[in-house]
């Protein structure tokens, strides 16, 4: 089996983000909130976002979900980058990664981590797997409210 | 003894099969996906060939010798069908575009004289196809959907189903054997006990047909569903078997040409069996391509390619038994492979199905990963979803090893990093 090839897609980082998430769980407070589905595999995902006071910036993001490695370690890489960030710059950065996954381009310096999902390109098929979280963010992100308003003004 | 004769089949095969003798990602291609289609032999793809390079013209609509030879080999291919499956007539033998427009044309055509509170029995283990056309029915008419569970060894439970009839059963529709179980179910005993409470039976016999020889007159069934693209047939063609009366009882499907008998402008009347239910031009070439596909199957014997795929099965388990994180779902099989289907649907400890596959094919070995459109069915044994290997007359024993050594591999390199 050409072991080399895979593991170009199953880079350590990926796997021990697979194990062991770091950002799984439910923001405290949930100020927006989104269900991610893959249909075609199964592969579920639910992100929450805490934002900051203004609303313009995110303050955390965390998710929930079950997948396979690509999926799992594509989100907890995703919430980690996002902490901090500007809504507008969380939204290109949506843009930049999916390019990267067409192979164009690839994340600066101060986001190179999310670098190692560069090569999923090589692999089609699994593209969906790590861009799922990325798609689930866009929504919860250009959800004007939380779907359920009162969490959003009782846990402010 | 029988295992020479079980390489023979394989061996003497595999020639047929131009597809087979490729490379994926360098390494010999092993086909292990057949659950969800089938690969064509050159007998297939030269008659559809042939065809279209000699005999191409529409069915039932000229008396030009081209017509003439194409509707020959379209109804021919029907006569096949019915030997093959043991229909009374002919006329039983309906073409449709796969088993799912098969058990849609059953949910339309017959459905519609269901009332409210009628009652339609399936099984959890059903595929999508014979689920969401009885969701759709009962959401039409008002009849109530009912589900056999599974057995301890996760079988189809017969105690519960026959407990869920009543007078107020109308339709029993149910697998025949399971595309992620494996497992067979009792058809005969099922429409007879379906038949004393006078309900209909239909059975999606999508993975019984291409593997083992049918007969729907011992089975009893009213009606009963297949796809060719399992059984080496082209996709685009499959069939809908049904009792005459039953079939002659029932309104239209679809309407258009080829369909009816006299047309005026506000009504008409309909063609005699089977063409009632066969409206338009139809896929001529992928029903001579099954009729060729049925007389390839039957040339070799649906009870060599059991029993061949009964031995595959028992090497298959033998050596999915030396790995401790497979799961396999659905009963055990017999020491001899006997007892359920030669596929396996299974988990790999903390190796994501998904993974397992693209990990897989790099060696070369197709499998599938998912939830095998029996998402009700993956819910009930609280699994996302699995990864299915599932074999063909054509697979050997080589094969399966070198599906073992790659799944082994695959579960070290994830056991590397969850230790
Ligand atoms: C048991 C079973 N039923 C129904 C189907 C549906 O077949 P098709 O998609 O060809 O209509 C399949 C195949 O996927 C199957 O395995």
């Amino acid at each position: 089996m050409t072991l080399g090839n895979l593991r170009d897609l199953y880079q350590q980082v990926i796997l021990e983000r697979y194990k062991k998430p770091k950002h799984k769980g439910v923001t405290h407070p949930v100020h927006r909130q989104q269900r991610g589905h893959n249909p075609s595999c199964g592969d579920t995902i639910e992100i929450t976002i805490q934002l900051s006071e203004s609303g313009d910036r995110i303050e955390d993001v965390k998710f929930e979900g079950e997948g396979c490695a690509i999926a799992m370690a594509s989100a907890d890489l995703m919430a980690e980058a996002l902490r901090g960030k500007a809504t507008d710059e969380a939204l290109s950065m949506v843009q930049r990664f999916q390019n990267m996954m067409q192979g164009n381009g690839d994340f600066p310096i101060e986001q190179r981590k999310l670098n190692v999902m560069q090569g999923v390109s090589q692999f089609p098929v699994r593209i969906k797997c790590a861009t799922l979280t990325w798609h689930t963010l866009k929504a919860a992100l250009e959800a004007p409210t939380l779907a359920k308003p009162e969490a959003f003004v009782s846990n402010e | 003894m029988a295992i020479t004769q079980a390489k023979t089949i394989a061996a003497q095969v595999r020639a047929d099969f131009p597809i087979l003798h490729q490379e994926i990602h360098g390494q010999p291609l092993v086909y292990l996906d057949n659950a969800a289609t089938s690969q064509k032999p050159i007998a297939v793809l030269e008659a559809i060939r042939h065809y279209y390079e000699n005999d191409n013209a529409n069915v039932h609509r000229g008396v030009h010798t081209l017509s003439s030879r194409a509707t020959d080999g379209y109804e021919g291919a029907r006569d096949k069908v019915a030997a093959f499956v043991n229909a009374a007539s002919r006329q039983e033998i309906v073409y449709t575009r796969n088993a799912s427009e098969a058990i849609n044309l059953v949910a339309y055509a017959w459905g519609s004289t269901l009332r409210p509170g009628d009652e339609i029995v399936l099984s959890v283990m059903e595929h999508h196809s014979n689920l969401i056309p009885w969701q759709l029915l009962a959401q039409r008419t008002g009849a109530v959907l009912k589900f056999v569970e599974l057995t301890e060894t996760e079988t189809f439970n017969l105690e519960q189903f026959k407990s869920l009839l009543s007078e107020k059963t109308k339709l029993v529709s149910v697998v025949h054997v399971s595309n992620t179980l494996g497992c067979i179910n009792p058809v005969q005993e099922i429409c007879a006990e379906a038949h004393k409470v006078g309900a209909k039976v239909l059975i999606d016999a999508c993975q019984s047909v291409p593997h083992m020889p049918i007969d729907v007159q011992a089975i009893d069934c009213d009606w009963l569903v297949a796809s060719g693209h399992k059984m080496c047939a082209p996709t685009g063609i499959g069939f809908l078997y049904g009792k005459l009366d039953l079939l002659r009882s029932m309104p239209p499907f679809l309407g258009g040409g080829e369909m009816i008998a006299d047309v005026f402008l506000d009504h008409a009347t309909y063609a005699d069996l089977p063409h009632k239910f066969e409206a338009g031009t139809p896929a001529i070439a992928e029903a001579i391509g099954l009729g060729a596909a049925v007389d390839y199957l039957s040339a070799i014997g649906m009870d060599n390619i059991h029993a061949y795929e009964e031995e595959l099965n028992a090497h298959l388990f033998r050596r999915l038994r030396e790995i401790p994180e497979i799961r396999v779902y659905g009963p055990q099989p017999q020491a001899d492979g006997s007892g359920r289907a030669a596929l396996a649907a299974f988990t790999a400890g903390e190796v994501h199905p998904h993974d397992l596959s693209t990990i897989l094919d790099q060696a070369g070995v197709a499998i599938r990963a998912g939830h095998h459109c029996t998402q009700p069915l993956h819910r009930h044994l609280k699994a996302q979803s699995t990864a299915r290997a599932s074999t063909y007359f054509y697979n050997t024993r080589e094969e399966i090893d070198v599906f073992i050594t790659s799944l082994k591999e695959a579960v070290e390199f994830f056991g590397d990093i969850f230790g």
